[in-house]
C-alpha cells in the first residue's frame, strides 16, 4: 500500500513538475543571419529546440554579404558567423552587436593527401611553416582548393593568415607588411577558387585526382577523413608561424530577445551541448571542462594576431584580387532575345555596370572586375552574336577598361527567339581554345537566360557534346543563372554536367551575377 | 484495497490542487514585495551575479538583480545609462567616467582584486631562466617588470628569449590584453605600464605623457584586434593553450573563481604571475536611482553578499574570509600584496588613452 502511495506521489510530482516546465518552455522563436559554413548545425538545432524551446530560423549568407546585411540594420535577432573581428571593424560606431559568446573553435588549416605528405617529409613534422607551403605552390608541386576570400570566411580567414605569415613581422598586419612577392607565389597553388567552403569541399571530393591540398576550417579537413570522402586521407599541416582560429561568436542583433539569448547561449555553452557539437562537427570546444576528443591533434596552435586595421585588410582583398589570385578569363553567355525587352534588358545591363566598379557596397567593391581579368560576352537569341572581349588592366571604376564595358552593356538590344545551346557550344570551343594558349588562368562559363531553349542544337546534343571533348579541354565549369521564364532542372542539369553551379536570379539578377564571382 | 485507490487518488488531487493554488499564489505575493535591479556589469562580475547563492542573498534583501555586460569603459560612451539603475564597472578610472557622464556622486567600493598575469609554467620557466620571474614561497612574481615591458617595446619575440626550447616560437612577446578603448583591464595594464616607464613614478604630466607615448601605443596596436571586456581573453586562456597568448593580462579573481569551481578550468600546466610592482582595480557601483542605491548599500554592507564576494574570488575588508577561501581550495596566492602603486589620475589616464586611440584612427 504504501509502495503504491509513493507510486501516486511520484506519478503527480512528475505531472505537476512537467507541468510548470512546459510554461518555461514558452516556445520562443529566433532569427539568425548566419554564415553558410554554419549549415551543419542544422542537425543540432532541433536538439537546441527540445532543451531549450528556443527554434532558431537560420538564413544563410557570406562574408562581406553578411557583414554588409547586419550595417544597412537588416533586421535579425542575432547573427552567427564563424568569426565576428571583421564584422566589429567595419560597423565601427554602428554598434549592431549587443552581446556576442564564443561558442565553439575550428583553425583554417591545410590539408594535403598523405603520399605527398610523406613524400615532402610533412607528415607528423610540427615544423612546417607557411614559407615552405608557399614554396611548393610557387614551384607547381601544391595545388590546392581554396574558397574566395570575399565571398566567404574560410577563404578570408585564410588569407588573413596567409599573409600575416608570410610579412614576417609576427605581429598585426598592417598596411606596410604585407609581402607581395612571396604572396604571389603562394596562391599560385590555387587551382580551385569557390563562393562558399561547402560548394568547394564539394568540388575538391570530384577533382580529387588533379589536386592535392584543400584550405579550409579544420572541422571539414576531418570529417572529409572521417566521411571517407577522399581516397587518400588528407594529413593536416599546422604551420609553426600559425594560423587564424575561427571563434563563431554568436551576436545579440536585437534588443529585445536578450533573456532568450542569454538562454539560448547558456545551453550552448553547456558540457552537454559542447560535448555533443565537437562529437558531431567536429569544431573545437569552448568550455575547459569537455576534453578534446583524441581525433584531434593538439600541437602547440599558435595564433597569429588579426588585424584591427580596416585599410590594411582592404587592401589585402584588393591585391589578392587584382595581383596574387590566378587571373581569370571568365566568359558570359547573355540571353538577348525578345523576351528580355523592358525592365528584364535593364536588370542585366545594371548586374553587369555594377561589375565595372559601380557597386559600392561591401560585397560590391570586392566582387568588381579584377586587373588581369580577362572577359568574353557572348549575346545570343536565335543567333549567337560575334562575342566581345575585354582584359582589365586598370581596375578603377572609371577606367577606360571599365567604361568600355559598360559601352558594351548598353549597345544590348533585345529580339528573336532563344538557342541556349548553341551559344554555349560556341563559348565552350573559345574556352578551350583560350586555355590551351593560356593553360595557369582560371576559365569559366556563366549562362544567364529568362527562357526555354527553343532553337539550335538540343540539351541532349550539348550533353553529347560535352561528353565527346578530349579529355585536355574538360572540366571548365558552367554556372547559370534562373532568369524570368527559364527551365529550372535544365539550369540545375546543365551545371551538373559541367560540375558548375546553379543561381536564382530573378529576385535580384545582380546578387546572382555578384555572388558567381567567386568562383570565376 | 484497489476499492481504496479512487478516493485516495481523488484526495491527493484536490490536496495537490490546493498546494499548486497556495504556493503559486504564494510566490505571486513574494515576487511582489522584491525589486528588479537592472544594471551594466564588467563581465569578470557576471558569474557572481548568476550566481543561485547570490541571487538567494540579494532576494533575501527584496533585489532581483537583471544584468548586462560590457567594457567597463564602454558602459560610459556606448550606453543610456538612464535606462539602467546602476552601473558597477571594474576600476576607479571607469567609474569616474561613468559618474560624470550621468552626473552621479556617489558610489559604493565593493570589492577589490589585483591585476596579475594568467599565465603557463613553462612559460614562467623561460622568464626565470630570463632573470624576469623568480619563485617565492611557491609564488610566480615578475620581479623586473621593466626588463619586460623594455623588451616588449623593442619588438622581441619569444624566439630570441635564451633558454626558449619549451616555447620556441617567431609570436611577439606581448601580454595579451582587452582593448584599451574598451576595457579596464586594458586601462590597468597602461596605467601599470606607464608608471614602470616613466622610471617607476606616477604620470602626471603631458611632459611625461609625450617621452613614454611610443613604447606605450606599441603595447596594444600591436595585438592587432582586441575584445572588449576580460572575460573573453580569459575564455581563450582556458581552452586555447600558451599558443594565443602565453602572458594575459587579467583580475586575479577571474583566476581564483576559475581554480576554485568544481571542475575547473585550471589544469597543472597554468601558472599566475604576479607583477612586482602591481596594481589594484576596484569594483565600484554607481547607483543611478533608489534602486540602484539598494544594491549599492547590500553589496558593500551584507555580510553575506560580501563572504559569497570573497568565494568568486574578490578581496574586499574581509582578509580572514579571503585566507579561509584560498585555504579550502587549497591555493596559493599572495596574501598580501605590498608592493602596489596607484593608477594616475582620470585626466592623464585619458589622455593617454586618447592617443593611443588617435593611433588606432591611423593619425
Amino acid at each position: 500500500m504504501k509502495t503504491l502511495l509513493r507510486l501516486i506521489l511520484f506519478i503527480f510530482m512528475v505531472l505537476t513538475i512537467s507541468g510548470c516546465d512546459g510554461q518555461k518552455h514558452a516556445n520562443e522563436s529566433l532569427t539568425v543571419l548566419a554564415g553558410s559554413e554554419l549549415k551543419d548545425m542544422e542537425p543540432l538545432l532541433g536538439d537546441i529546440e527540445r532543451k531549450t524551446g528556443i527554434k532558431l530560423q537560420m538564413s544563410y549568407s557570406g562574408t562581406l554579404d553578411g557583414a554588409e546585411k547586419l550595417i544597412v540594420g537588416e533586421p535579425t535577432d542575432l547573427a552567427w558567423f564563424s568569426h565576428g573581428k571583421y564584422i566589429s571593424l567595419v560597423q565601427g560606431d554602428n554598434n549592431r552587436i549587443l552581446a556576442q559568446e564564443k561558442i565553439m573553435l575550428s583553425p583554417v588549416v591545410l590539408g594535403v593527401k598523405t603520399s605527398v605528405a610523406k613524400e615532402w617529409g610533412w607528415a607528423g613534422n610540427p615544423n612546417v611553416t607557411w614559407r615552405d607551403i608557399a614554396k611548393k605552390a610557387a614551384n607547381g608541386e601544391l595545388r590546392y582548393a581554396m574558397a574566395d576570400p570575399a565571398s566567404s570566411n574560410s577563404g578570408f580567414t585564410a588569407l588573413v593568415g596567409v599573409a600575416t605569415a608570410l610579412s614576417g613581422s609576427s605581429d598585426a598586419l598592417s598596411v606596410k607588411d604585407i609581402d607581395q612577392a612571396q604572396l604571389g607565389g603562394f596562391f599560385k597553388g590555387q587551382q580551385l577558387s569557390a563562393g562558399s567552403s561547402g560548394w568547394l569541399v564539394d568540388a575538391f571530393v570530384k577533382e580529387q585526382n588533379r589536386l592535392n591540398g584543400i584550405i579550409n576550417y579544420e572541422s571539414v579537413l576531418m570529417a572529409l577523413n572521417r566521411d571517407k570522402r577522399v581516397e587518400d586521407s588528407l594529413v593536416l599541416i599546422y604551420p609553426k608561424e600559425g594560423i587564424i582560429t575561427a571563434d563563431y561568436p554568436l551576436m545579440l542583433i536585437n534588443g529585445e530577445k536578450r533573456e532568450v539569448y542569454n538562454k539560448l547561449v547558456a545551453y550552448l555553452t553547456s558540457p552537454e551541448f559542447q560535448q555533443k557539437m565537437m562529437e558531431q562537427t567536429l569544431r573545437r570546444p569552448v568550455i575547459p571542462q569537455v576534453k578534446l576528443s583524441a581525433e584531434f591533434a593538439s600541437p602547440l596552435l599558435v595564433e597569429l594576431a588579426f588585424p584591427n586595421d580596416l585599410a590594411a585588410i582592404d587592401k589585402l582583398l584588393f591585391s589578392f584580387e587584382d595581383k596574387h589570385r590566378r587571373s581569370s578569363h571568365a566568359f558570359f553567355v547573355l540571353d538577348v532575345s525578345g523576351s528580355m525587352a523592358g525592365g528584364r534588358m535593364k536588370s542585366l545591363q545594371t548586374a553587369l555596370k555594377n561589375l565595372t566598379g559601380q557597386d559600392q557596397t561591401l560585397s560590391g567593391r570586392f566582387s568588381r572586375f579584377r586587373s588581369r581579368e580577362t572577359l568574353t560576352f557572348i549575346p545570343f537569341d536565335n543567333q549567337v552574336y560575334p562575342s566581345k572581349t575585354f582584359t582589365i588592366t586598370d581596375p578603377g571604376s572609371q577606367s577606360a577598361d571599365m567604361q568600355a564595358i559598360r559601352q558594351f552593356a548598353d549597345s544590348l538590344k533585345p529580339l528573336g527567339s532563344t538557342g541556349i545551346y548553341q551559344a554555349l557550344q560556341t563559348a565552350y570551343r573559345m574556352a578551350t581554345e583560350a586555355r590551351r594558349k593560356e593553360p595557369d588562368r582560371f576559365y569559366s562559363i556563366v549562362l544567364m537566360t529568362d527562357g526555354e531553349n527553343n532553337a539550335g542544337i538540343s540539351a541532349e546534343g550539348f550533353a553529347q557534346y560535352i561528353a565527346s571533348l578530349p579529355a585536355q579541354d574538360q572540366g571548365i565549369k558552367t554556372f547559370t543563372i534562373v532568369f524570368g521564364e527559364a527551365n529550372q532542372d535544365a539550369m540545375k542539369q546543365l551545371a551538373d554536367i559541367t560540375g558548375g553551379s546553379t543561381f536564382d536570379g530573378r529576385k535580384s539578377l545582380g546578387q546572382a551575377f555578384k555572388a558567381i564571382r567567386g568562383y570565376q | 484495497m484497489r476499492k481504496l485507490i479512487a478516493p485516495i487518488l481523488t484526495l491527493l488531487l484536490v490536496l495537490g490542487l490546493g498546494v499548486g493554488i497556495y504556493v503559486s499564489v504564494n510566490e505571486q505575493l513574494s515576487k511582489q514585495s522584491i525589486v528588479t535591479v537592472r544594471g551594466l556589469i564588467g563581465s569578470e562580475k557576471e558569474d557572481f551575479f548568476r550566481d543561485p547563492l547570490v541571487v538567494a542573498a540579494l532576494a533575501k534583501q527584496g533585489l532581483a538583480v537583471e544584468v548586462e555586460k560590457a567594457g567597463s569603459r564602454q558602459i560610459a560612451t556606448q550606453y543610456k545609462l538612464k535606462d539602467y539603475d546602476f552601473a558597477f564597472p571594474s576600476g576607479s578610472p571607469a567609474a569616474e567616467k561613468i559618474k560624470r557622464e550621468a552626473g552621479v556622486n556617489k558610489a559604493y567600493e565593493v570589492f577589490f582584486t589585483p591585476m596579475a598575469v594568467a599565465s603557463w609554467k613553462v612559460i614562467a620557466g623561460i622568464l626565470e631562466a630570463n632573470g624576469i620571474v623568480k619563485q617565492r614561497e611557491g609564488i610566480y612574481y615578475i620581479i623586473d617588470m621593466t626588463r619586460l615591458l623594455q623588451l616588449i617595446a623593442a619588438e622581441k619575440r619569444w624566439s630570441d628569449l635564451s633558454k626558449n626550447e619549451a616555447y620556441n616560437v617567431k609570436k611577439s612577446l606581448l601580454m595579451g590584453t582587452t582593448d584599451v578603448r574598451q576595457s579596464n583591464s586594458a586601462a590597468m595594464y597602461l596605467s601599470l605600464a606607464s608608471y614602470i616607464l616613466n622610471n617607476n613614478n606616477i604620470v602626471d604630466s603631458a611632459g611625461q605623457i609625450g617621452q613614454i607615448i611610443q613604447p606605450l601605443e606599441s603595447l596594444f596596436l600591436r595585438q592587432g584586434f582586441m575584445e572588449n571586456s576580460s572575460a573573453g581573453p580569459f575564455k581563450d586562456y582556458l581552452v586555447m593553450g600558451p599558443g594565443k597568448a602565453p602572458l594575459v593580462m587579467i583580475y586575479e579573481s577571474q583566476y581564483l573563481e576559475e581554480a576554485s569551481r568544481a571542475n575547473s578550468g585550471i589544469s597543472d600546466a597554468m601558472a599566475l604571475l604576479y607583477p612586482e610592482p602591481t596594481i589594484f582595480t576596484k569594483h565600484i557601483l554607481i547607483p543611478f536611482n533608489d534602486k540602484g542605491d539598494r544594491l549599492g548599500a547590500a553589496l558593500a554592507d551584507d555580510p553575506e553578499l560580501q563572504k559569497l564576494a570573497i568565494e568568486h574570488g574578490f578581496r574586499n575588508r574581509d582578509a580572514a574570509g579571503f585566507r579561509n577561501f584560498l585555504k579550502s581550495h587549497n591555493l596559493t596566492v599572495p596574501d598580501t600584496l605590498v608592493n602596489v602603486v596607484e593608477p594616475p589620475t582620470f585626466e592623464i589616464l585619458e589622455q593617454m588613452i586618447t592617443m593611443i586611440e588617435q593611433r588606432y584612427k591611423g593619425n
